[in-house]
Parts: C-alpha cells; sequence; structure tokens
C-alpha cells in the first residue's frame, strides 16, 4: 500500500508539471471537439495527431492521446443529446433518452448528468487501473513466448465476438489484418513479403496511413455519399444546467451500475466505450420498474451508458499499459505510438518507465476534473461549433489527415497509400465489415508472429507446447468456448438485440 | 433496406450482388492473389519457419472464411445489395483524388499550394460547392496550417515552392 501511495505522488509529480498539464488540456480539448463533431472518431484523430507527438516526451505525447479518447467520451454526449446524432458511436444510445429530455427542456439537467455521471466513472476507473495494473503487470511478467501467443489469440477473438455484425466476416477482417502486417521484410529470414519489388513498402505499411485512411478518410467519403442528414438542434437556450434532486435520485443508481459495467466491459479485448455504454442501456431498460419511460427521456438512459463509456474507456487501457496487448482500435494506437518512441510494450513499461505509467494515470484523474470544467461551463462554445456546416468541416478533416500523414515521415507515398486505404475503409462500411478487428491484426500480426515463431524453437516445431503449458492451455480453452459460446443460437440471439438498440 | 427491392429469384446471378457474397468474394480475391504472389517465397517447417510459412498459412484462412461469408451470403434472407445508396460516385473518385493531388505536389510546391488543391478538389465531392464559401475556408485552413504545425510546432515541412 505504502508504494501505491509512492507511486501516485510520482504520477502526479509528472503530471503537474506545466508542460504535461498542458497537453492533458489540449487533448481534452481536441477530445471534446471531436466527441462534439459527428463524421470524425476518436480513432482517426489519433492516428492523426500521432506523427505531432513524436518529438514529445513520450509521457506528454501519451498524454495528450489518451486525453483525446476519453475527452471525446464527454463530447459525444452533449450532440447526442442536443442534436440527435451521435457525437461518437459510445453515444449512439444517449441520442433515445438524451435528445428526448432536450424536447422537454430539460437539455441542461441531461447534459450535467452525462458530464457528472462520466466524471465519478473517470475517477472510479482511473482507481482502477492504479490498483490491478500492477499485480496484472506481474502475471505478465512470468508469461513465455507460448503464454503470449495464445493471449493475442484470445485477445483477437474476444474482439471479434465483441463486434457488432457477422462473426465469420469480424474473423475474415482479423486476418486480412494480419495479412497486412506482414508486408514488409521479414526480420527473421529476411525475406521480403508482398512488396512487389518496390523499396517503399520494405518497412511495411504504416499504421498511420492504415488508420487515418481506413477510419477517417472512409468515413468521410461514406458521409459525402450518403443522404444528406437532418440535423435537428435543440434551440432553446439552456437555461437551467442543474438537474433537480429527483433527477439525481433516479441518476445515481444508474451512475453507479454504469460505472461497474462499463469498468468491467473495458478490460476485455473488444471491449471500450461503445460496447459498454450499449450495454448499459439495455441494462437500465431490464431493470427499470417502468421500461415504458425508456424512449420518453428516461434520465437513467443518459446516466447509465454515460458513465459506462467513460469508465470503459478508461478501463481499456489496463491490458494495454500491462500486457502490451490492445483491446481496441485507439489501444493499438497507442502500443504502435509506444513503440515509435522506443518502448517496447508489455508489463516491462511498468517497472522500467514508473514515471511514464505513473504520469498517466495520475494525468487522467487531472483530465477528468478538467473535462467536466470544459464540458458544463462552456457548453455553449462546443454548440456554437455545431453550426458549422458539414461540408466544410469535411474539408477541414481532410486537409489535417493529409499533414498528419504526410508529417510521420514527410514521405508522400503514405499520402497516397492513405488515399487506397480510404477507399477500401468506405468498401468496409458498404459491405458492413467492422474494420477495428483488422486494426487489431494489423497491429498484433508482427507480434504473433515473433511469438509463435519463439514457441516453436522452444519446442522444436512441436505444437503441443500450447496445450502443455497451463496458463496457455486455458487461454486456449477460453479461446474455443469463445467461439463455442457465439455460434450458439441463444447467445447469438442476445448479442444482436444488445447491438440492436438505437 | 431490404424491403426495398423485390425478392430476387433463389438463383438468379442477382443474388451475388448481396452485401456478403461480395464481402466474400472481396476475402477470397485477397487470398488468391496473396496466394499468388507468395508462390515462391520459402515455407518451411513449423520449427524453422521460411518467410511464405505464416503468410500462406494466413491467406489459405482468408480463402475459407471468405467462401463461409460468401455461403452465408448467398442463403440469407437479408437480399440488401450495398450498391443501393451508391449514387454520389463523385465523393468516392474525388476524396482520393484530392490526396493523390497532394502527395503529388507537396514535395515540390509546399504545402500552401498542396493545401489549397486538396481543398479546391475536394469541395467538389461534396453537394451543393458555394465557390465564395470554399475560398473563405481554404484561406482560413492555410492560415491555421502555416501557424500550427510551421510556426507552432516547427515541422520540417516545405511552405512555398522551391524556387
Amino acid at each position: 500500500m505504502e508504494d501505491f501511495f509512492a507511486n501516485l505522488v510520482l504520477g502526479f509529480q509528472v503530471a503537474l508539471t506545466p508542460t504535461n498539464l498542458g497537453f492533458a488540456l489540449l487533448g481534452c480539448l481536441v477530445g471534446t471537439l471531436i466527441g462534439v463533431l459527428p463524421g470524425i472518431g476518436p480513432v482517426a484523430t489519433v492516428a492523426m495527431l500521432l506523427p505531432l507527438t513524436f518529438k514529445l516526451e513520450p509521457v506528454s505525447g501519451l498524454i495528450m492521446l489518451a486525453g483525446i479518447f476519453y475527452g471525446a467520451q464527454y463530447g459525444g454526449s452533449t450532440t447526442a443529446i442536443l442534436v440527435n446524432l451521435p457525437g461518437e458511436t459510445s453515444s449512439v444510445v444517449t441520442c433515445i433518452d438524451g435528445h428526448q429530455m432536450a424536447r422537454q427542456g430539460r437539455a441542461g439537467a441531461a447534459l450535467a448528468i452525462a458530464a457528472l455521471g462520466s466524471f465519478f466513472a473517470g475517477c472510479f476507473s482511473t482507481l482502477l487501473i492504479a490498483l490491478f495494473s500492477p499485480p496484472l503487470a506481474k502475471v505478465g511478467m512470468s508469461f513465455g513466448a507460448p503464454e503470449y501467443f495464445s493471449l493475442m489469440l484470445l485477445g483477437l477473438v474476444a474482439a471479434v465476438v465483441l463486434a457488432h455484425g457477422s462473426v465469420v466476416k469480424a474473423i475474415a477482417m482479423v486476418v486480412l489484418g494480419l495479412l497486412l502486417g506482414l508486408v514488409g521484410i521479414d526480420g527473421n529470414t529476411g525475406g521480403a513479403r508482398f512488396t512487389f519489388g518496390t523499396i517503399v513498402l520494405s518497412d511495411g505499411i504504416g499504421f498511420v496511413p492504415l488508420a487515418v485512411g481506413i477510419f477517417g478518410l472512409g468515413e468521410i467519403i461514406a458521409n459525402l455519399t450518403s443522404p444528406g442528414k437532418q440535423r435537428s438542434l435543440v434551440q432553446e437556450k439552456i437555461s437551467r444546467l442543474w438537474p433537480t434532486a429527483e433527477d439525481f435520485r433516479l441518476a445515481w443508481p444508474a451512475v453507479l451500475r454504469g460505472t461497474g459495467l462499463g469498468s468491467l466491459l473495458g478490460v476485455l479485448p473488444g471491449g471500450g466505450a461503445t460496447l459498454s455504454s450499449f450495454a448499459a442501456y439495455v441494462l437500465e431498460k431490464k431493470i427499470a420498474k417502468d421500461p415504458s419511460r425508456f424512449g420518453n427521456g428516461a434520465i437513467e438512459g443518459v446516466a447509465g451508458p454515460e458513465s459506462a463509456n467513460n469508465a470503459g474507456a478508461q478501463t481499456s487501457f489496463i491490458p494495454m499499459l500491462t500486457l502490451g496487448i490492445p483491446g481496441n482500435a485507439v489501444m493499438a494506437l497507442m502500443i504502435g505510438a509506444l513503440t515509435i518512441h522506443g518502448i517496447q510494450p508489455g508489463p516491462q513499461v511498468m517497472t522500467e518507465r514508473p514515471s511514464l505509467f505513473w504520469g498517466m494515470v495520475a494525468s487522467m484523474w487531472i483530465g477528468n476534473l478538467m473535462l467536466v470544467v470544459i464540458n458544463l461551463p462552456l457548453i455553449g462554445m462546443w454548440v456554437q461549433l455545431l453550426k458549422v456546416p458539414y461540408r466544410l468541416l469535411n474539408l477541414a478533416i481532410l486537409l489535417f489527415c493529409a499533414i498528419g500523414v504526410y508529417t510521420v515521415n514527410n514521405n508522400v507515398f503514405e499520402v497516397m497509400l492513405t488515399a487506397l486505404f480510404g477507399v477500401l475503409g468506405y468498401v468496409f462500411i458498404r459491405l458492413e465489415c467492422e474494420p477495428a478487428p483488422l486494426l487489431l491484426g494489423f497491429v498484433l500480426g508482427p507480434l504473433m508472429e515473433e511469438n509463435l515463431r519463439r514457441a516453436m524453437k522452444i519446442a522444436g516445431g512441436d505444437p503441443m507446447i500450447f496445450v502443455e503449458r497451463p496458463i496457455s492451455l486455458g487461454l486456449l480453452i477460453a479461446t474455443v468456448l469463445l467461439l463455442l459460446v457465439v455460434a450458439l443460437p441463444a447467445i447469438r440471439g442476445k448479442r444482436e438485440e444488445v447491438f440492436q438498440e438505437g | 433496406m431490404s424491403d426495398s427491392q423485390p425478392a430476387v429469384s433463389r438463383w438468379s446471378w442477382h443474388i451475388l450482388a448481396r452485401r456478403d457474397a461480395i464481402a466474400g468474394l472481396m476475402f477470397i480475391a485477397v487470398a488468391v492473389f496473396g496466394l499468388w504472389a507468395s508462390r515462391n517465397y520459402a515455407v518451411g517447417t513449423a520449427f524453422r519457419m521460411g518467410t511464405g510459412y505464416v503468410p500462406r498459412l494466413l491467406c489459405w484462412l482468408l480463402l475459407g472464411l471468405g467462401a463461409l461469408v460468401m455461403v452465408q451470403g448467398l442463403r440469407s434472407a437479408d437480399a440488401g445489395s450495398p450498391f443501393a445508396e451508391a449514387r454520389y460516385w463523385r465523393a468516392i473518385v474525388l476524396v482520393p483524388v484530392s490526396l493523390l493531388a497532394f502527395a503529388l505536389t507537396m514535395d515540390r510546391f509546399g504545402v500552401v499550394v498542396a493545401a489549397l488543391l486538396l481543398i479546391g478538389i475536394g469541395s467538389l465531392a461534396g453537394r451543393d460547392v458555394k465557390l465564395s464559401e470554399t475560398a473563405l475556408t481554404a484561406a482560413v485552413l492555410v492560415v491555421l496550417v502555416v501557424t500550427i504545425f510551421i510556426w507552432g510546432l516547427g515541422l520540417p515541412i516545405p511552405v512555398w515552392p522551391e524556387s
């Protein structure tokens, strides 16, 4: 316990330097901005801004990127409540009751509950990260190559199971991602793979062009090609920001439930903000005494999912920071950011770079505090932003995508690659293929191959090593169980039900 | 989505236009291409894996999965076609083209010219373009980019054309 406090003090010393405070604030502002604006999500933004963090200290860069991710969860609710459009996918369900509340003149209460619920969830889940990461990292330290391979396999399969839509398609997307991750010179044999004799591909496909193309450009093309969505901004002035005592009475149990559920789902591979908010909404509706209130402005329908998405966003850092395993697309980018800074992701990060780990944890708490201020008193400013037409926003996003990718290596080839991945991203949207599993496969591919090779070396080419080592066997059994569970019709129905809301 | 179309007969070639059938075909095409491209890679053994071991394994896996997705698509009741809303081909072509224009001009002509080209082409991708509005946006964005990225962050990227 003494260690714990010493670590926290260290963390706050790092996070409270003016530079890091500044980057935390910047991250939270950018996060809120993209959260409020529909059409661009945290994945594309983090990918776009990644190159800008290369010149910073690793901890400052990560503090900013993390701020973007959890900041977006706050901002997303604003648009959902006031415009009935989800600013982020994780606030899709907030639209249902949040916007109804706004129509009834209770926009202020909805916004305040969303922000306060998120703040509570953010504080609680930050505490969870601080408490549970060190023991988990200890477990990770004992893992060898076979255990890591099995763990990554479990991670990928879980990501697939928890994605929406067809499981087979999601698995195919993972495999496609793994294949894209192989492009370039094979580090073990020196042989070129899928480079087609070019030099530009010999270093492999950069993950910035891939992520910006698929998540940023693909989304822009889809926005431009789909019939214009109507925005119905609630115009009345938000006069009363503070919720009534009745609102509080109804909301606080939902906040607690949402925080608990979100914290739990965030840790799972494939979990994170979106799944947490969907699940929390379903839960609130299930246990409500009068479910018919949902859809007509029930405050629990805002409090639960908004707390859950923030909790889920934050706890999804746990597997990334302790094991080096990304649970969702943003965490995959964080792994990339660490690698670029020359930090090998994995359990050793916490012991070798305690100031990085604890500085980030402390900054998350500070960031959450900043976000309440950014979102509540300054709400009017963000609402004004929603009046900027889409067609102009798209141009700005397009330009920032191009410059973001270019600045990685001052390489125009990567910009062209981004254009190609943009078209691919649009195709994926049209074919209803979830792109997140692809990004996870892309990032984990080289690591998995490395561990597979090492395991095979240890075992002399005998694949039985994966079932002979108990931890590896346990992870593989969990993987198979997960696959079997999705195949069961009853569960499949339930899974579809969860994603059907909204 | 499915209710806007009349039911197609089971074996008409139209079912190939179903969303999952196309998705399956896409995966199969990538897998076949991968197998072809890696035909000369040394495979090696599980103990001593060659360059081609993992890639070819994944290609075969993708081939199987693609076939499964396609079969599911052909058999499913959902006749949704991905082409139903794809009317605005302009965006599909012009958004990538605007990036290509940026890429081709950036090194020689600098970020100002490249950004203006990108915005010019990119604005044509949308509907109801207003020239004055686009020009104003372009001016604001270029000033922003130069102040933030070049003066603010000091990124080493060319601003003006090489003389």
